[in-house]
């Protein structure tokens, strides 16, 4: 059996203790996973692949709650209910002392959108999730159409797999207190200034074009995609900022989704974090020298070595048996002011969710996936499904220039792009 | 779908200007707006409007009664008892607004308030002893019986209310000290909330000292 049956609740996994203390109603720490249909969805049909869905993913029924010193998920008895979309995108989801679910489905029209609280899951957990919750919505959809040709829902793993908490199985004590911390990130990055939208609404750009088009003008620059997108930002976000600014560094953040390196199937959150700068001082801001920076940035971070002991760093603080009987009203505090400090350091971030994987019979019923997230600065995700990569810019504030000067760039090599938007 | 020629990129929705450039789109006259991936979505403002009117009311109300007392003046300071009236209604209204969604929090806080706000009122008003006469020990029994009969009626479950009922139990128990030292004129309220306390307190622990376990187990995990 698993942890949250046999106990009735379950301890906040790592990565997920920040975001309860952070998360507010201008960045709600909610991420939005669509998936847009050829047809209009029936809203009957999805509540039937929900109910489905969910007995796989008996975590998503857990709701959060205080304790004294921590957070924890507390099991609950509440059936998630589909919804015709009324609230802003990525609404938010965790308000204090409610008891309600971390996560909703609400559809409009031809989108269906899940919606989550990020200290549930991470974005490789919801996608898992949005696959099984299409692949029955589709199955009973075109039942009739599809007849024998209706191909199995691949599990991937077990319940209790799912429910791993993979951060603390991956801990190690004796190797965490060796490490020396040693912080690459300037103390100040530059920050992006702009006007809010109104009611703290997200807006979000998304723009859907060809991945092997993309593929291939990154080849051109000979790198990979998330190197040439993540250095494109900074190029955009060079471009368009006041000349007084252009010195200082500009700072990405990237999440790393842990689960290859730690041979994991958790559908909890199990990611880590890296901040790639390129330093407009000391080098020119030409797109080929930041890609090149870039890409050692990553080759520097993205091995084995580097990222368990960042894991290790972050378990250390957790298991530290100060922190752990400080009360919980203070520990909020505490993370509270560290995240703002953290957040002098970053300009923006980027963070490539990976591919859908949908049965090769279901594919005339899909048009597209795309993700967006809460935010408080403007930033990328971005996520594939066949040939088609959505981009899509989340940002609090009305302006689009750095949106403008990164899409014009690509449409003006040749790629051909559409662009929605929410406000 | 639309195509602008400035950013050389489709426009997936219909809308006279481009999303990234905001130059009018080339058929800007015939499109037809129609949310067709997003919905159009009500301002939330207009909700809170009631909750702006009522604290410009107060404020409007209290800044005059000051300036009345300045004019004519009287002998009791009565617009300093009218400000505090008003902070206790608000302060009554915020924690009945903020722990909205979890009934057996928000009655705790109640009673934590009103007794706190009895205490003050009867301090300023020439202590006659009131407040721990009756207020005190009444709204320690109201709340019990109020979470009782919530908790019937939501069908709550124990893990949601248990912790509270036990801590309005240990509440309720302090008017023992007003009896031992003599503290109150009326001594049956006091009576009856000590009494209560320990008969909810006892069957708590008696019939469900399991659940009282755990809730304790996962609230004060390190």
């Amino acid at each position: 059996m698993n942890e949250v049956n046999k106990k009735g609740w379950t301890r906040l996994d790592n990565a997920s203790k920040i975001f309860p203390s952070t998360s507010d109603h201008r960045d709600t720490k909610v991420f939005r996973i669509s998936c847009e249909l050829y047809e209009d969805v029936d809203p009957i049909i999805l509540q039937q692949a929900l109910d489905l869905s969910i007995e796989s993913f008996p975590f998503y029924r857990s709701i959060l709650r205080k304790g004294v010193f921590w957070y924890y998920f507390e099991s609950s008895d509440i059936l998630p209910k589909v919804e015709l979309e009324s609230q802003p995108i990525c609404a938010p989801i965790y308000i204090k002392d409610r008891r309600n679910l971390l996560f909703r489905v609400v559809y409009y029209k031809k989108r269906i959108n899940v919606e989550t609280f990020h200290a549930l899951c991470d974005g490789a957990g919801a996608i898992w999730f949005m696959e099984t919750l299409i692949h029955h919505y589709i199955s009973i959809k075109h039942r009739d159409d599809l007849g024998d040709n209706i191909p199995d829902l691949k599990y991937k793993a077990s319940i209790s797999e799912k429910m791993d908490d993979s951060f603390g199985r991956n801990y190690n004590k004796k190797q965490a207190k060796k490490i020396k911390s040693k912080e690459k990130r300037p103390s100040k990055s530059y920050q992006i200034r702009g006007t809010k939208n109104d009611e703290y609404k997200t807006k979000v750009v998304e723009a859907s074009m060809s991945t092997n088009d993309l593929l291939n003008l990154a080849h051109e620059y000979d790198t990979t995609l998330t190197v040439f997108l993540a250095s494109l930002l900074i190029y955009s976000i060079h471009k368009e900022r006041p000349a007084r600014m252009k010195n200082k560094p500009i700072t990405l953040a990237v999440p790393i989704n842990l689960r290859p390196f730690f041979n994991s199937t958790t559908a909890r959150n199990f990611f880590s974090a890296m901040s790639i700068t390129y330093d407009f001082k000391n080098n020119t801001p030409e797109l080929e020298n930041i890609i090149q920076s870039i890409n050692k940035d990553f080759k520097d971070n993205l091995n084995e070595k580097e990222l368990y002991s960042h894991l290790n760093k972050f378990m250390l603080w957790e298991q530290n048996p100060f922190t752990r009987i400080i009360p919980l009203p203070i520990k909020d505090f505490f993370i509270r002011v560290a995240d703002k400090l953290n957040d002098i350091k970053t300009t923006s971030s980027i963070s490539n969710v990976g591919k859908f994987n949908i049965p090769k019979e279901f594919k005339k019923y899909i048009r597209q996936f795309s993700i967006c997230v809460s935010a408080r600065r403007p930033l990328i995700t971005l996520c594939s499904y066949e040939d088609r990569l959505v981009i899509s810019f989340s940002s609090p504030f009305r302006e689009t220039d750095i949106q403008r000067s990164f899409f014009q760039f690509l449409s003006h090599r040749g790629i051909e792009m559409e662009i929605l938007s929410n406000l | 779908m639309q195509y602008c020629n400035h950013c050389k990129v489709y426009i997936r929705e219909n809308k006279q200007k481009c999303t990234l450039c905001d130059n009018l789109l080339p058929n800007y006259d015939k499109v037809h707006i129609d949310n067709e991936y997003f919905p159009n979505i009500r301002p939330f403002y207009k909700k809170h409007l009631a909750i702006r009117i009522m604290l410009f009311i107060s404020i409007v109300a209290v800044v005059i009664s000051f300036a009345i007392n300045m004019i004519f003046p009287s002998e009791i300071n009565w617009p300093v008892l009218f400000l505090f009236g008003i902070i206790s209604a608000w302060l009554g209204l915020i924690f009945i607004v903020q722990k909205r969604y979890h009934i057996p929090k928000k009655i705790i806080w109640q009673v934590l308030i009103i007794s706190g706000l009895s205490i003050f009122w009867d301090w300023k008003t020439g202590w006659r002893g009131w407040s721990l006469d009756y207020i005190i020990p009444i709204s320690c029994i109201a709340a019990m019986i109020i979470m009782y009969v919530t908790a019937r009626i939501m069908k709550l479950s124990i893990s949601n209310y248990i912790t509270y009922t036990l801590i309005d139990g240990l509440f309720g128990i302090i008017p023992i000290l007003f009896i031992l030292f003599d503290w109150v004129k009326v001594k049956y309220p006091s009576i009856i909330s000590v009494s209560l306390s320990i008969i909810s307190l006892s069957a708590i622990f008696i019939f469900h000292g399991e659940n009282i376990k755990k809730e304790i187990n996962k609230r004060m995990h390190i």
